[in-house]
This record gives structure tokens, sequence and C-alpha cells, in this order.
């Protein structure tokens, strides 16, 4: 009886390994996949899968990059996977993307990471399979798996939006000394404190001097910054700053605010309590944020074309696919932590009211909202 | 009766589940104004015969025609008939706890226009209702703050606010005391002249005698006979031989005890209520049991004899005052059930479905739930000696199911007994306490029940009876104490003991002389 | 029909196994092949098969846990964040005192077991309902996380990553293939054909009917093939990846709580009280203490799967375990178990949870997007416990079948009787 068990299995089993035997992708041994380091100079085919993994549509940013890749990626000729993480696991969602992307062959996989330093497993094992990774917009640490970064200058985005709190300010009130308050973005994005720290080097002297007052005394970037970029949890932390500090007839001249997401949730805040509108700063030239300065509302905004910073991303796609190596202007001040990062930085610029029409004039979007 | 016009007749019914005729060409006619028994022991169609005529079993998924006062009904579902005047109330009762009288009578039958309901309508209707049905209590108390007894009668206030023609009781007085057994019957009596039809489905076949007019017997899924009661003699007796289609001569198997020495006494036992702790449930109790003997605990609904049962099994119920327990003369303190029932204590509910079993089991993990330890090693179960054990059981109890791995839900009551009495059989114990063992469970099978706990105390253990049918403890035990308020207030042996005895003494405080 | 149902009887046994698992597996199968098709062949691939279970091991162990919790008639809310804490505070303790990696794993279990005795406690001392305790831990420790870790990202070293993003390592002759994944595969290969032999030896001294043959050798042979064709899968993926470390440790706890839950009293305790807290009470559970171990287990096992994933992604983050909980539950529940707990099995929790790690990476490799993924992840967690609730509502006509049926005692066993197969419904799975 237990013989015919064993040898039906037996039968089974063997048949089975010389049916699979040739799926391996091994080939032999130590070949090329050990290798790991793509030879960029080599290409690859013009139809390749291009991956781009972006994080939760959580700001419209990442939602134009996404039909920025999509459609210029096809122009170019190549087929386009581009993923946003999902709302509630996001790290971990993107993960997944970044393997299945893998798993799929893609030649370059673009990433705007959720959080920058969870990804080094994916991307080392991209780099495996011989793909190039590009960060996008935030720089993925610890890992030697990455090939790139490209980005708007993020430290003057910083200066840019400290100036600009300056500047509007002294436009509104001829003398100091200003009470402020200080708002940074989410601290597991490597470019918040690239931001802050921008800013902060314009501030920081003023505030030493005593010319710039922080009202509630939060200057260190762990109580200014908002989780996830989320616009409810800076509601929230000026909801909270508005009574504690606020009450009376005590006014508020500025806020620092890293993007126009969290700037329109501060401004939000501050109308609900029925306060003056400070000077609030902001950043991407989101459309609502675009109406708001035009209204008079938020002060500045940053102009960091999305378009553009696609348009390079593509760039350096097309490059490796030629197999030229891509054009960086940057290949000293980023540091992921195991590697210097050779990065292609882009310059952002500051609008405010007086600038707006010239500088959205190209964007189809925005430029009917400034007439 | 027999010439009244017939207000229902159920023609040749037959209803089939997938692989089972449930009913088989079942004939029923019921003459208007009369008080009309059905019999039959469990699984011989009642219910389901029930569920037909009120709908819950919809047209079309039976065969045979129900005629309805002269014409052919074809019900759709549980509203239709209600609408036609049908009102069953069943064993388990529809009552919301938390909810008041006034508005459990009303639920899904609210007085009032567009969804707003007009309470002052309610409220006197309600009155008026519950004077209907002799209910004496306030409309807004809650349902959870009155008795059983009562709760039944909301139940019935609430079929006549549905304005029933036919009314339809589905084991009522189960769960009732002797007085509030006998007040529903009385109350029957009372609509029987007020018009109303009632349909009653008993086991209590007494109670049947006493009150119905005429009777269906069911066997089988088919209809035995229909007798009436008065022309043709019918008494108990009569009813048991169509029910089981054999003579019983005698409810009681012979047995002849054999006692030994008292081996198991309470001293002193006193208990408070777990909420109210100024509730005494049971105050300065004592009582002794000997080997192979058979005692009884009688007393009313609610005079605390459960509740002295599960306190001494491991303090499973309120919170312990004082009292000692002996077994064999040495005293033992049970903290926890486990403490019991490393003791040699058994105890089975008298709520096999609420606190017996996990009906989720099947027959052979419930038969060995209560002493894992039997059948394992160092906690790892052994599989083999699990199904022996309970294949052992399933065996020598004849608990009719084909196989142990069957879940115990697909039992019916009386194999769902012998399970739990298994179950407390396979912990070895010295001292079985069984309250209301033969509650909701036909004739043949209490029959095998007696049978099971006169060979426990052949077997020299001790066993406790609880239980609310007097001719029960009479015909079964050796020795009966009275129960009255949580004290203990007679002790009569076998020889002694007669219904108007132990009455008197189940409701007096009065402490009885020995007989 | 009942010809099929009485296949199925004899394939996945009569009491270990019921309709719903079957299905479930059915599902699962029938899932793989579809994207199997539509993704032209690369679920199955190595690459995509390791990445899989390195993905969702840690799911995986969550789901163990939290079926226990479930049976148990409870629920835990806090599962993610507890992870999400151990993880901050292990990472926080390599970077601060760099001791070795193991040693740390230690400290996360007892951490996550100090979490689950204080949560333990409060279910089952206390008596508050797990449901808000849980529910409270969930904002107590995500909390914690970020106080710890000033809502910051910290990595952790190279060595503590192997139980998150390591593989069997490679050793010995060179045969095309992970060696060690072979002798793994093989050794499963054993397992299974001697497990079946044992079973048919049990059921021979029960004196029950001992299936056919040819049963067994199918019983035996589809694993097999299923087996042997992921070894080789899993043994000839890119050199230096190969079965994940954390598949291993996945596969222990299955083996590990399987054999718990099913045969030990201390498993059917917990079955017990979920199915009737008040009647297990009464035959002598103790309840406070399965329940403050169940809760404790859950938190135990929350730690290591929080540690696997901050091993896999090489830091702690602050949102790690976000959402974690939702994925666990819906495993269990799509894998069969019963909301009012009693009911359901590991190996139904880890098929559930494979249904939706396979569903999720089926969509991720066809190019859909996130938004649309939860969509059909939730309509098919709606419709899998949809699909039980109206079994059940079968099952409630087949109880009634089975008590006006009379019974025949010494009927044959059920498995051939068509009778018996037309209330599969009813059937209690607890013993699978």
């Amino acid at each position: 009886m237990r013989n015919i068990l064993v040898r039906g299995v037996a039968a089974g089993a063997i048949a089975l390994l010389s049916l699979a035997a040739c799926s391996s992708e091994r080939e032999g041994g130590d070949s090329t996949a050990t290798s790991g380091s793509t030879e960029a100079a080599k290409g690859f085919p013009a139809n390749s899968l291009i991956g781009v993994a972006l994080p939760a549509k959580t700001s419209e940013n990442w939602v134009l990059a996404g039909d920025l890749f999509t459609n210029g990626l096809k122009e170019a000729g190549f087929q386009a996977d581009v993923q946003y993480a999902g709302s509630s696991t996001t790290v971990a969602d993107q993960q997944a993307q970044i393997s299945a992307m893998v798993t799929k062959g893609a030649k370059v996989i673009v990433i705007g990471a959720t959080d920058a330093a969870q990804l080094s497993t994916q991307v080392e094992a991209a780099k495996q399979a011989g793909a190039t990774v590009i960060a996008y917009d935030r720089l993925i640490k610890n890992t030697q798996g990455v090939d790139y970064y490209v980005a708007y200058d993020n430290f003057k985005v910083g200066e840019l939006q400290g100036q600009a709190l300056l500047d509007g300010m002294a436009k509104k009130k001829p003398s100091g000394p200003y009470t402020v308050e200080l708002f940074s973005g989410s601290s597991d994005d490597n470019n918040s404190a690239v931001f802050f720290d921008g800013a902060m080097s314009v501030l920081k002297p003023k505030i030493d001097s005593g010319d710039v007052v922080v009202g509630s005394g939060q200057t260190d970037i762990k109580q200014t910054a908002t989780d996830g970029w989320k616009a409810e949890n800076a509601q929230r932390r000026m909801d909270s700053l508005l009574t504690s500090t606020y009450n009376g007839d005590k006014t508020l001249d500025g806020v620092l605010s890293p993007n126009d997401t969290l700037a329109r949730a501060i401004i939000t805040s501050v109308k609900g309590a029925g306060k003056p509108l400070p000077i609030v700063t902001g950043q991407d030239s989101e459309v609502e944020s675009v109406k708001s300065i035009v209204a008079g509302e938020q002060y500045s905004t940053i102009n960091k074309d999305t378009r553009n910073l696609v348009k390079q991303t593509i760039q350096m796609v097309k490059d490796l696919q030629a197999g030229k190596t891509p054009e960086v202007n940057d290949t000293k001040s980023y540091n992921n932590g195991v590697k210097v990062v050779p990065s292609f930085l882009l310059p952002p610029m500051i609008v405010t009211k007086d600038n707006v029409v010239e500088a959205y004039a190209n964007d189809p979007n925005l430029a009917p909202l400034t007439k | 009766m027999s010439d009244a016009p017939v207000l229902l007749e159920m023609r040749s019914i037959t209803k089939e589940f997938p692989g089972v005729k449930a009913l088989s060409d079942v004939n029923l006619v019921v003459r208007s104004g009369e008080i009309h028994a059905i019999a039959g022991e469990n699984g011989a169609g009642k219910s389901t015969l029930m569920k037909v005529l009120s709908g819950v079993y919809p047209y079309g998924t039976y065969s045979g025609e129900i005629l309805y006062q002269g014409t052919e009904s074809r019900f759709s579902d549980i509203r239709a008939s209600e609408h036609a005047g049908i009102v069953i109330i069943h064993q388990e009762l529809a009552l919301v706890p938390g909810m008041s009288i006034t508005e459990n009578i009303f639920l899904g039958n609210e007085p009032g226009r567009g969804g707003v309901i007009d309470w002052k309508v309610a409220n006197r209707r309600a009155i008026e209702l519950m004077a209907q049905v002799g209910l004496e209590e306030d409309p807004d108390t809650l349902i959870k703050d009155i008795g059983v007894g009562k709760q039944q009668l909301v139940e019935i206030a609430k079929a006549f606010a549905k304005d029933v023609k036919l009314l339809i009781l589905d084991e009522p007085t189960a769960a009732l005391n002797e007085d509030d057994s006998q007040h529903l019957l009385e109350l029957l009596r009372g609509f029987k002249r007020q018009g109303i039809t009632s349909i009653i489905i008993s086991h209590k076949l007494n109670e049947i005698a006493q009150v119905a007019d005429s009777i269906t017997i069911l066997r089988d899924g088919r209809t035995i006979e229909t007798l009436d009661i008065k022309a043709d003699g019918v008494d108990e007796d009569r009813i048991v031989r169509g029910m089981v289609g054999r003579e019983l001569h005698s409810r009681f198997p012979d047995h002849t005890p054999n006692i030994g020495e008292v081996f198991f006494e309470v001293r002193d036992w006193t208990v408070r209520h777990p909420i109210s702790s100024e509730r005494l449930v049971a105050k300065h109790s004592g009582f002794t049991v000997r080997r192979g003997e058979i005692v009884g605990f009688a007393g009313l609904m609610g005079a605390g004899r459960t509740e002295l049962a599960m306190s001494l099994f491991g303090r499973s119920y309120g919170n312990y005052v004082s009292g000692q327990i002996f077994k064999d003369g040495k005293e033992i303190v049970l903290k926890s059930v486990s403490d019991a029932i490393d003791h040699g204590l058994a105890y089975v509910s008298e709520d096999r479905k609420a606190i017996g079993l996990n009906l989720l089991d099947d027959i052979k993990t419930s038969m060995v739930s209560a002493k894992l330890s039997k059948i394992s090693n160092h906690g790892v179960l052994d599989q083999v000696r699990e199904y022996e054990a309970a294949e052992s059981y399933r065996k020598s109890l004849r608990v009719k199911a084909p196989t142990v791995d069957e879940g115990v839900t697909k039992l019916s009551g009386g194999n769902q007994q012998k399970v739990v009495l298994a179950k407390w059989m396979f912990t070895d114990p010295d001292l079985l306490i069984l309250d209301e063992p033969t509650r909701g469970i036909d004739v043949g099978a209490k029959y095998e029940i007696y049978g099971i706990i006169q060979r426990l105390a052949d077997q020299g253990k001790g066993v406790i009876v609880i239980s609310s049918e007097l001719p029960e403890l009479i015909g079964l035990c050796d020795r009966i104490y009275t129960v009255f308020e949580g004290t203990i207030t007679g002790e009569i042996l076998h020889k002694d003991a007669d219904p108007e005895l132990l009455m008197k003494q189940m409701t007096s405080a009065k402490k009885a002389q020995r007989a | 029909m009942s010809r099929a149902k009485e296949l199925q009887k004899s394939l996945f046994g009569g009491t270990t196994s019921n309709a719903r698992q079957f299905g479930m597996i059915f599902t699962l199968v029938a899932i793989v092949l579809l994207f199997q098709i539509l993704t032209d062949g690369l679920t199955l691939s190595p690459v995509n098969l390791i990445s899989l279970v390195s993905q969702y091991s840690y799911i995986l162990i969550l789901a163990i846990g939290m079926l226990m919790v479930i049976v148990a008639g409870h629920i835990d809310l806090s599962v993610g964040s507890v992870a999400a804490f151990v993880g901050i505070v292990v990472a926080n303790i390599m970077q601060d005192y760099s001791i070795p990696w193991f040693l740390a794993v230690l400290i996360g279990l007892v951490v996550g077991a100090v979490i689950g005795a204080w949560q333990g406690f409060w279910v089952a001392y206390v008596g508050v309902p797990a449901f808000i305790v849980t529910l409270a831990g969930m904002m107590l420790f995500r909390g914690g996380n970020q106080y710890i870790g000033n809502a910051d990202t910290i990595p952790v070293p190279e060595g503590f990553r192997t139980i998150g993003a390591g593989f069997l390592p490679e050793v010995g002759p060179n045969t095309g293939y992970n060696n060690l994944t072979l002798v793994l595969g093989l050794v499963i290969c054993v397992a299974v054909v001697v497990r079946e032999w044992r079973g048919r030896r049990t059921r021979h001294q029960m004196q029950a009917e001992v299936a056919p043959m040819w049963i067994s050798v199918i019983r035996v042979a589809i694993p097999l093939v299923v087996v042997v064709f992921a070894t080789l899968q899993f043994a000839g993926g890119r050199i230096g990846t190969s079965f994940p470390v954390s598949g291993i440790i996945l596969g222990v706890l299955v083996v590990i709580y399987g054999f718990v839950t099913r045969n030990t009293a201390g498993g059917r305790h917990i079955y017990a009280v979920g199915g009737n807290a008040r009647a297990a009470e009464l035959s002598g559970v103790k309840l406070k203490r399965v329940n403050f171990l169940v809760m404790m287990n859950m938190s135990v096992l929350a730690a290591l799967a929080g540690m696997i994933f901050v091993a896999r992604s090489a830091a702690s983050g602050p949102q790690d375990g976000i959402g974690w909980e939702l994925d666990a539950i819906a495993a269990v529940f799509v894998g069969g178990a019963a909301v009012s707990g009693g009911l359901g099995t590991i190996s139904g929790s880890i098929v559930g949870g494979l249904v939706m790690a396979v569903l999720n990476n089926g969509l991720q490799l066809m190019g859909v997007g996130s938004d649309r993924v939860q969509i059909i992840k939730g309509v098919v967690l709606l419709l899998a416990v949809a699909l039980d609730a109206y079994n059940k509502k079968q099952g409630r006509f087949s109880v009634i079948d089975s008590l006006m049926r009379p019974f025949r005692r010494d009927a044959a066993p059920s498995s051939a009787s068509p009778v018996e197969t037309g209330q599969e419904h009813g059937k209690s799975p607890v013993a699978g």
C-alpha cells in the first residue's frame, strides 16, 4: 500500500523537477547579473519599460507629475508604468510597487519616495536586477543603489521663502519687531530640513537681533514639523498656537510655511480665529494658492515648475537609453548617508502678487487665473 | 365542540429538506374556538408544521394546501399570516430586554402616522391589552425587570395587539413554574370563552390533558391520530402511547438503590447575590449526600436552587460569605471551577444551550472539554484517545448520531443532554449536580436519562437532581430537600414523598420536621 | 454535485476542513492562475514569488495572532502601532548602544510581551472590551512611536536586516539552484508524506474508515507538486536571492501555531472561550488566563512583524504599521473566521491573507493604481464574508433539517451519504 504512495509521489516529483528546471533565472551560475551595476554605456531598447513610483496623491504636484510622466515617457517611445502609493499604507505600498516594477523588468525606475530612508532594500534589488534608479524630488537615503538625483535646489527654495517672509512683512509694517511662527514639512521627508535650513539661514540673523520674534518660541524643526505633509496637522498646530500664544489682541505678522497646501491650512486656521491675515509663504504653485495670491491672501509661493523637473528627468532617461551618461550639475552636495549622489538641480523662482502674471504666463493651467 | 365550524384545515402537507422528509402527508383540522394540542416527540415535525402554517416556510416550498376560514391561504411570509390573524409565540421569546412593556407590545406594529409613534394611544391600548391577559405591571417597566412568566404574558399581549384569531403557543410553559403555568392555562381557557382559537404545542402532557379540547399526535413527520380529549377519555398514558408508538409501562426505570455512607456535606452555606450585595441567594444552607444516593432539590423558580449549586461548584455564582464543604470527612475549599472538577464535582447546568455547551463544537470535542488533561500528554491532545473516549460514550449512552464528528447543534434536546452528561461523566466525578436534567426533552429520552442517573448512583457516585417537576423528583430520588428563598426548608425520604407535602415545604420558610 | 462534494470531503478531510476552506483554496489557485495569464507569467516567476513572500510575511504573521484573538471573541486594533513602537525602540537601541542584532530582536520581543501583558491585563482582568483597550493602544503606541522617534526615520544595521531582507545563503556545490532552498523543499516534501501516512495510521487506530489509497496519493501529490514547483522557483531566483528568511520565520510560526491551536489543550481552550465563554468557564477553562495570553501573544507577534518590516525597510519610520491591523483582520475574515468568535483556522487565515496578497501583487504587476487596488480588495473582502453569511443562512435550514431527520444510529459514516453532504454548511470547522 505505502509503496504505491511513495512511488507515485516520486514519479510526480521527478516529472516536475525536469519541467520547472528551465525556469531558473540563474543562467548557469555566476554571470552578468552578479556584477550588479548596469553598464549605462550600453543603453537599452527604446521601447523598454520605465517605472515611476510616486507618493500618495496628497498634493496636486504629484498628480500633475504623474500625468506628465505618463505622457512624456509615451511620447519618447517608452512603456510607462506610473504608480502612486496608497493613502493609508504608503511605505509598504511603494515598496511593493517598486518590487513589481523590478519583476516586470523596468530599465529605469524613477522614485519620488514616501519615506526616503525605507526603500533601500527595494532600490538595491532594482539595482541587482540591472535597473537604473533616479531619485525624483526626494533623495533616497542610506543606499548605494541610487544612481541619480533630480530636484529643484531646495536650500535655495528655503532661502527664497525666508526672504519673501521678511519682504512681505516689511511691506505691510515698515518697522519691527515682527512676530512670526515657523512651520516645516514632514520629518520623514529629506527635503523638509533643507527647506527649513534654507529659510533659517535668512531668518536666524534677524531672530538673533530681535528684529523678528517667534511668538511661541518654537524654532526647532522637531517642534515645527508637520506630519505627513498633511494640511489637517498644520491646521491643528496653528489652531493651538492661536489659542495658546495669540489670544487677546496679540498680532501675528508672518508665518513661514514650507508649501502651499500647508499655507492654505494656516490661512484657514487664522481666518477661523478671526485674526487679521499674516504674511504666509508657500511653495509648489498650486491652483488654489495662486488664486489666493491673486486675491491677496497668501503672500508668496515658489514656482518649481513640475513640467521642467519632469522634462529634465525624462531627458535623463533618454540619455540612459542612448547609452550616454546623463548630465548632472552637482556632484558634491547630496550625500545620502553612504554615497554622494550625482544630482541635477533646477533653480526655483519666487512668486508674489507682483510678478504672478509673468511667472505663469507659459502655464496653461495657471495663466488664466492671473488675469 | 366537534360541531363547531372548522377554522383551519391543513391538508396533506409535505415538506422536504434536502435529503430528508420533515413532514409527510400531514393533516390537521382545528375547529373554531377550541384549544387544540399538538403532541409528538422532538423531531416529530411539530415546529415544522407550525412554520409552514405561519409562513416561515412560504407557499411553494411545501406541497399540500392550507384552508383558513374556508379559503385557501398562501402565506408568503410571517407578516402575511399575521395579517390573517395567525400569531405564533415561540419557545424563545421575541422580546427586547432593554425596552418597556408598551414598546415591546407594539414593536413592529406601532400605532401612529407616518412612522411617528402616538404614545398616548400606545399606552392606553397597552393597558387594555395587559388587563386582557391579566398582567399587572406598569407598562413602562422594562422587560428585563420582570419574570419569565410575565414576559410570556407580554408576548401574548403582543399577539392580541395584532388582532389575533388563531394563537399558536410553542412550549409556552417550558420555562414557567407551576403557578405561572397554571395562570397561563387559565388564561387560555379565558381566550376560548372570548372565541379565540389556540394551538398549543407542549411536552407537558398533564397540561394538555387538563386544558385541551382535542389533540393531534405526530410521529416521524406523519399524523398518527386526532383525538377528542373528553369524548375519547384521553389521559397522559394514552397520549404517550400515541407519541412513542408503544406503551411505557413506567416513566421511571426500575431501580433498587444501594446507598452507602455520607461522603459529601455542606454546612452553613451563605452566598451573596453578585450584583445586589444585600441580597443573600443562599442562607445558612446545609445538606448531605451519601454514596449511591440520588438526592432531589425541590423548589419554585427563583428559590435559589441553581444559585446554591453553582456557588458550590467553584464559586461560579455570587459572592461567597461563609460555609464549609466536606468531602470524605475532610474539608475542601473550591475557589474555582477547576478546583471543583479536581475534587470530583460536576455540574450539569439547566441551560444546555446558553452555558452548557459550545454549540460550535462537535460531539467528541464537547464530551472531552471538561477534562482535556485525560486525553493529552503535556498539553498535547491525543486525537485517538479523544475519539475512543467519545465513541464509547456515544455507544453506552446511545447518543443518536452517526459519528462523534457530528455538530452538537444537529442533535435533539435529549441527545444534547446525553452529550453534556457524557462530558461530565468523563471527568470521573464523585458528585454530580444535575440542574433540570430533563428540561425540554421528550418522553422517550427522559426515560433514558433517568436510567443513566440511576446507573451513576449504582457506581457509588452521589447525584443531586434539581427539578421543577415534582413527579420527576418523587419518582427518581431517594431523598428530597426542599428549598425556599435560599434556605433548605425540609428533607423528605422517598417513601414519604408526595406532591402536596413537598409543595407545602417549598412555599414556606418554616423548617419542617423530618418526616 | 454530491459526487464533487464527496470527493472534496475525502481530499480535504471531513472534519479538518469545510466547504469554506476548500472554497478559499480554490479561489487562491484561481487568482494565481488568472494573474499568471494576465501578467504573461510574471506572477509565478522567481523574482515575483520571492518579493511576494518578503512583502507579505509580516502581515501573515500578524494574521496568525489575529486569528487567535478573533477566535477568542476579541479584536486587536493596536497591532500596527505596537509594531511601529517596537520597531522604533529596537532601531533606537541599536543606534545608541550598538548591541548585537539578535539581542535587539530579543529585546523587541520582550517589549512586545510587556505591551501585550498591559493590554491583556485590561481585557482579561479588568474586563474592558478588547476593541476599546486596543483602540486606546493604537493611539498610545502610535504616539509612543513618534515620541521616541521624533517622527524621524532611524536606520538599522546590516545584520538586523537579515530577518526582513535576508535570504537563505548560497552554500555547497553549484547546482544552478540555491542549495539550502532545495533542502528546505525536500524537508517539506518528506513532511507532507509523513503527515499523510500518520493520518492514515491514526484513522486506522480510531477504527474509522480509511480513505482509499488513490485518495491519499492525490492528497499527497497535489501539495508535492506545489512544493516542488515552488522550491525550484525560489531556488532558481537571481544569485543572492532565494527563499526569504522572513518566509522561513513565517513558516515556522504557521507550523507551531497550527499545532498549538489544533492539537493542544490550550488551543482548544481558545476556541471554547470564543464559542461560549460561560460554558467554557463552567468546564474549568481559566477564562481570564486564556484572554490574557491571547492578547499578549498578539502583541509579541506584532513586535516580530514590526521588526521584520523595519529590517526589510532598513529603517524604522513614523508611518510604519499604519493600516496593518486592517490587513490582518481582513486576512482572517477572508480565511473564514467568524466575527462572533469560536470559528477559524490558522491555515484558513494564511490562505485568506495570500488571496489578498496575490490580488494586490497581481494588480500591481498589471500596473493598476493603488486606488483601484483598494477598491477591488474591499469588494473581495465583502464578497468573501457575504458568501460566508449566505452559507450560514443556508446552514440554518440544514440544522433544522437534521433535527427533523430521524437519526440512524448505525448508519455508515457520513462521508458517503448524500443526505449528509447537503448539510455541509452547518459543519463546524473548529478542528481544522
